[in-house]
């Protein structure tokens, strides 16, 4: 008599949420680090959590026990196309304005460029030039 | 890299990060005995690991803190 003690599928779901809420907390710990070694940690923690959580749901998808959600329709995603192609226009007018105004006060914003240890361990195409010592996260666990 | 003396409010998040760690090692540890499907069960062991790797990393971040802590109220 093997009684089991949850179905499979609600067993896997149950750690495939907690994996879930960890990430969002590994998130919201690294951006409220105040110390760069913490602020490592948590960062490495969160790409490990992230991926055990895609390990996860992929074997889940692969065993049938997920059910993803039905296909937005075609008319939706126009209709947000659309929508957000607008935006986009009138918010590079927007920036086009502001930056060819005579003497605008941009100055007075006093952009700031953040500490170093504030930069992504991640290189964004064409920042290499910020590198700063730290290590890449991006080591995927084993 | 430089280290500072970790604030209070880090402190609860590696509280919370360990018995969060904790909870996963044992849950996967319990579920991929319980479960009959292999896949689901050899994913589950895999990370039961991977979760006590990173309860030891975090008691190592708490330890490397340790020295340079006040050991009195700061001003």
């Amino acid at each position: 008599m093997n009684q089991q003690f949850m179905p499979d599928e609600d067993l896997a779901y149950t750690v495939l949420s907690d994996l879930k809420r960890v990430t969002r907390e590994y998130a919201t710990a690294a951006t409220e680090a105040v110390c760069p070694t913490v602020r490592q940690h948590f960062t490495q923690l969160l790409n490990t959590t992230l991926a055990m959580q895609g390990e996860l749901y992929n074997a889940m998808s692969q065993q049938k026990m997920y059910n993803t959600a039905s296909p937005a329709l075609r008319q939706e995603i126009d209709k947000q196309f659309k929508e957000y192609q607008q935006t986009q226009q009138k918010t590079n007018q927007f920036v086009q304005q502001r930056k060819s105004a005579p003497q605008a006060a941009q100055p007075q914003w006093g952009y700031q460029q953040a500490p170093v240890w504030q930069q992504p361990s991640y290189m964004p195409q064409g920042a290499q030039q910020h590198q700063s010592g730290m290590q890449h996260s991006h080591t995927p666990y084993m | 890299m430089n280290m500072l003396p970790i604030t209070a409010k880090e402190l609860e998040y590696i509280a919370d990060s360990l018995s969060n760690e904790d909870l996963l090692i044992k849950q996967c540890t319990a579920g991929a005995l319980s479960c009959t499907n292999p896949q689901i069960s050899q994913v589950l062991m895999h990370q039961a690991q991977v979760h006590q790797s990173q309860y030891q990393a975090l008691l190592g971040c708490l330890q490397q803190h340790q020295s340079l802590a006040p050991t009195q109220p700061q001003g």
